[in-house]
């Protein structure tokens, strides 16, 4: 079978682990995020192309007392931006993320996800955004973990973006 | 009333055509349904008798059963079980034996192919535990699993086992994906997703990488827990990293560095342009299956082990050996005993067997043979250890013929006893009273079918004879001319006298009497005609000797016989003083017959005929 290595980045507090807690196996405490920064779980997909394993490397959101370690991305195939719809900065440090990202690994696969869509009335993003954002070629996803509302697809889609289909 | 009268005649009239319109009815009706009518009577009936109806049932039950278990339909075994297990519970409940008897030749089987089962099913750690059962440190490690609840196994293994390799994992350098992942197999069962511990371990690496800025080529070498250590290996590519229950030994680190070099070496493509796919990895299981070892503390132990069990081993052949060595000895000795037992006349064996060290024989034994118990202490036995069941019997063998003769007749140390054949042979000499005894016992003995006595003297007779010549040599002498003893003769008159008693006492032995002719001779000195006389007188001279001494007249006849039997030649002086004598001549004849009377009248005849001459020498 084939594995992917897919990081979840994104800020502090934006969803990423509640993203995965309800589709993936894992075996690691909540914990490991504050001691060495990463959590890693697995979910597989079926895709076009057949079964693949995720491997997904759920890394610490990045605040003002943590760094992001860039070194966990090292070989990943892919990754999902994750930002929290409720507040506009989460956007805006995902972004800026991107940006080290791809300066450091080059471009790869990837998805926006715009999470905690259940709380449509504290909601920041606007349409002018999304388009904006459309135009740099991201093709944001609103999600909710709480409802579960578009995150197998976002796998989905990401597992076929990684397989290069 | 008359008018009553009347209308009761058409009425009675009615009645009667009536009646005879129901007879016609019932008969007709009897004619038609009659049969159908006695059919259901003989249905209803059926119905009714329940041993009828029951003998119906019994004739069908077995076929209904068949033909509806042959429909595949669940029902009758769902009839049937409730009752089933109804009887079973009440058979058992009345006497459990009739379905454990019943069980017993298909439980066996099955309780001992469960038992094999289970066993092969055992791990590993649980053999070890059986290892450890028996012996004390075994004791003290169930005190151990008592005290802290933990399973013996456990125990067990936790003390036994220097080392053990539980997990080996080939980690694809830069992702962290698993490329390969062995387990022990005493382990699988508790190891975590390797995806997931592959991924957080080189996660690991690089955080400890990042927080301590080492270079990329340094990393964490190995990871304790416990007594669980993770001890990596990186290479260009890959990562080794194994999970190690106990202490491994430095080589082992050697040892992984080795197959992390080879497998990067073998893989070097296929490591480069790893995207997702650890499909080709899988042939690197044999390299890291190597690695899966596992040590145990008995390792120097069981060095000292066989140098124990050799000495046990060594001891107990040496036990071995002098117990086969004592027993066929033993066994030897017995062979020999029963060799000789066989040999022994008079004794019989018919039938031996051994039980341990005990010999049992049966057979026979003539009492005069041997004693057994003394053979067998002769043999170097135990007297103890033989049971001998030797029946009596007489032995018709020579020897034991012979001896029986011997213990019957007693004979004198002069004569020698053998059988040949069933004759018995006596030799020697023996007195006339004791042959007369063996004689009359022989026939008596058990085994002797005849008697030679062939070589058997009669020592009675001989002695008869030996008296009688040395009578017969006895020369009495007379000086010249006269019938008066030589003065030195005197002496040898008390001698014929014992010797003729003797004689006497011997020949009625035999029941003979005894004739002695005292023959008188003279030399040819002097007139013939007076010789004669002279001889007749000497002769007399001695009779009457012999009779002063008390023998019997009639057993002496003097006679006198002149010149004419002289002893010597007279051309010397002691030739003729020879012939001045009276010699004796000893006969025989049976005591009491008319031969002995006649011989003694003739005797006395010749002694009286000759008449007194004149004087001469």
């Amino acid at each position: 079978m084939i594995q992917k290595k897919i990081c979840m980045l994104g800020s502090f507090s934006v969803g990423k682990t509640s993203l995965v807690r309800r589709f993936v196996a894992t075996i690691f405490d909540e914990h490991y995020h504050t001691t060495i920064g990463v959590k890693i779980d697995k979910k597989i997909v079926k895709t076009d192309g057949g079964e693949v394993t995720l491997v997904l490397w759920d890394i610490h959101g990045e605040d003002v007392y943590q760094k992001m370690r860039m070194t966990y991305l090292r070989g990943m195939s892919g990754y999902l931006l994750v930002a929290d719809g409720t507040r506009r900065q989460t956007l805006d440090d995902a972004l800026a993320l991107n940006e080290r990202v791809v300066q450091e690994f080059g471009k790869l696969p990837s998805l926006l996800l715009l999470n905690k869509f259940d709380l449509t009335d504290q909601w920041e993003i606007d349409s002018s955004q999304m388009s904006k954002l459309a135009a740099a070629g991201w093709n944001a996803i609103n999600t909710s973990a709480k409802t579960g509302d578009g995150v197998e697809g976002a796998y989905l889609r990401l597992a076929q973006a990684a397989q290069g289909k | 009333m008359a008018e009553q009268a009347q209308r009761r005649a058409p009425m009675a009239l009615a009645q009667e055509k009536s009646t005879d319109n129901n007879h016609a009815y019932e008969e007709l009706r009897h004619l038609i349904v009659a049969p159908e009518t006695e059919g259901l009577a003989a249905v209803e009936e059926r119905l009714d008798n329940l041993e009828k109806r029951t003998c119906d049932v019994s004739e069908v039950v077995a076929e209904a059963i068949e033909m509806r278990r042959a429909t595949g339909d669940q029902a009758l075994s769902d009839a049937l079980a409730p009752t089933i297990q109804e009887t079973l519970r009440e058979s058992v409940r009345r006497d459990p034996h009739v379905l454990a008897d019943a069980l017993f030749p298909v439980m066996g089987p099955a309780i001992r192919k469960s038992i094999t089962e289970t066993l092969r099913g055992m791990l590993e750690s649980f053999n070890e535990a059986l290892d450890n059962s028996f012996s004390a440190r075994g004791l003290k490690w169930r005190v151990e699993a008592m005290r802290t609840g933990k399973p013996f196994a456990e125990i067990v293994m936790m003390h036994s086992l220097l080392y053990r390799v539980e997990q080996v994992f080939l980690i694809h350098r830069e992702t962290g994906l698993v490329l390969n992942h062995l387990v022990a197999p005493t382990v699988a069962a508790q190891a975590q997703d390797p995806d997931l511990v592959a991924g957080m371990l080189s996660a690991i690496q690089q955080f400890v990488r990042d927080s301590f800025k080492s270079k990329d080529s340094e990393s964490l070498a190995s990871l304790n827990i416990g007594d669980l250590q993770v001890w990596v290996e990186e290479s260009p590519n890959a990562i080794l990293a194994a999970v190690v229950r106990g202490h491994a030994p430095a080589d082992f680190r050697q040892a992984m560095n080795e197959v992390l070099e080879d497998i990067q070496r073998y893989f070097s493509s296929a490591l480069a342009n790893f995207k997702g796919d650890a499909g080709p990895f899988r042939a690197a299981d044999e390299r890291l299956s190597k690695l899966l070892e596992t040590r145990y503390k008995e390792a120097p132990e069981e060095k000292k082990k066989p140098r124990a069990l050799l000495i046990a081993a060594g001891i107990a052949a040496a036990l071995l050996l002098g117990w086969v060595l004592y027993v066929s000895y033993a066994s030897w000795q017995w062979s020999r005993f029963l060799a000789d037992l066989h040999k022994q006349p008079g004794i019989v064996v018919v039938s031996t067997a051994t039980h341990g060290r005990s010999l049992h024989v049966e057979g026979f034994r003539d009492p005069l043979a041997a004693d057994p118990k003394a053979l067998v202490s002769q043999a170097g036995l135990d007297p103890e250890k033989a049971d001998l069941q030797l029946a009596p019997y007489y032995s018709l063998d020579d020897a034991m013929v012979t001896k029986r003769a011997e213990k019957i007749l007693h004979p004198p140390s002069t004569v020698r006893l053998s059988t040949k054949g069933g004759e018995l042979v006596a030799e020697g000499s023996a007195p006339q009273q004791w042959i007369t005894n063996l004689e009359e016992r022989t026939p008596l003995i058990a085994g002797v079918t005849g008697l030679d006595e062939s070589h058997l003297v009669n020592s009675n007779l001989q002695q008869l004879f030996t008296l009688k010549s040395s009578l017969e040599s006895v020369i009495l002498l007379f000086p010249l001319g006269r019938a008066e003893l030589e003065p030195d003769q005197d002496q040898k008159i008390a001698e014929i006298e014992t010797r003729l008693r003797e004689l006497q006492s011997q020949a009625d032995t035999f029941h003979q009497s005894v004739n002695v002719a005292l023959v008188g001779h003279s030399d040819t000195t002097g007139i013939e005609g007076t010789n004669l006389v002279l001889s007749q007188q000497r002769a007399e001279q001695i009779r009457r000797l012999l009779l002063r001494n008390g023998i019997r007249r009639e057993t002496l006849r003097p006679t006198g016989v002149g010149t004419t039997q002289p002893l010597r030649n007279e051309d010397s002086e002691e030739g003729r003083q020879l012939n001045r004598s009276v010699t004796f001549k000893v006969s025989f004849a049976p005591a009491g017959s008319a031969a002995a009377n006649a011989a003694a009248a003739a005797a006395s005849t010749s002694t009286n005929a000759p008449p007194a001459t004149p004087p001469g020498n």
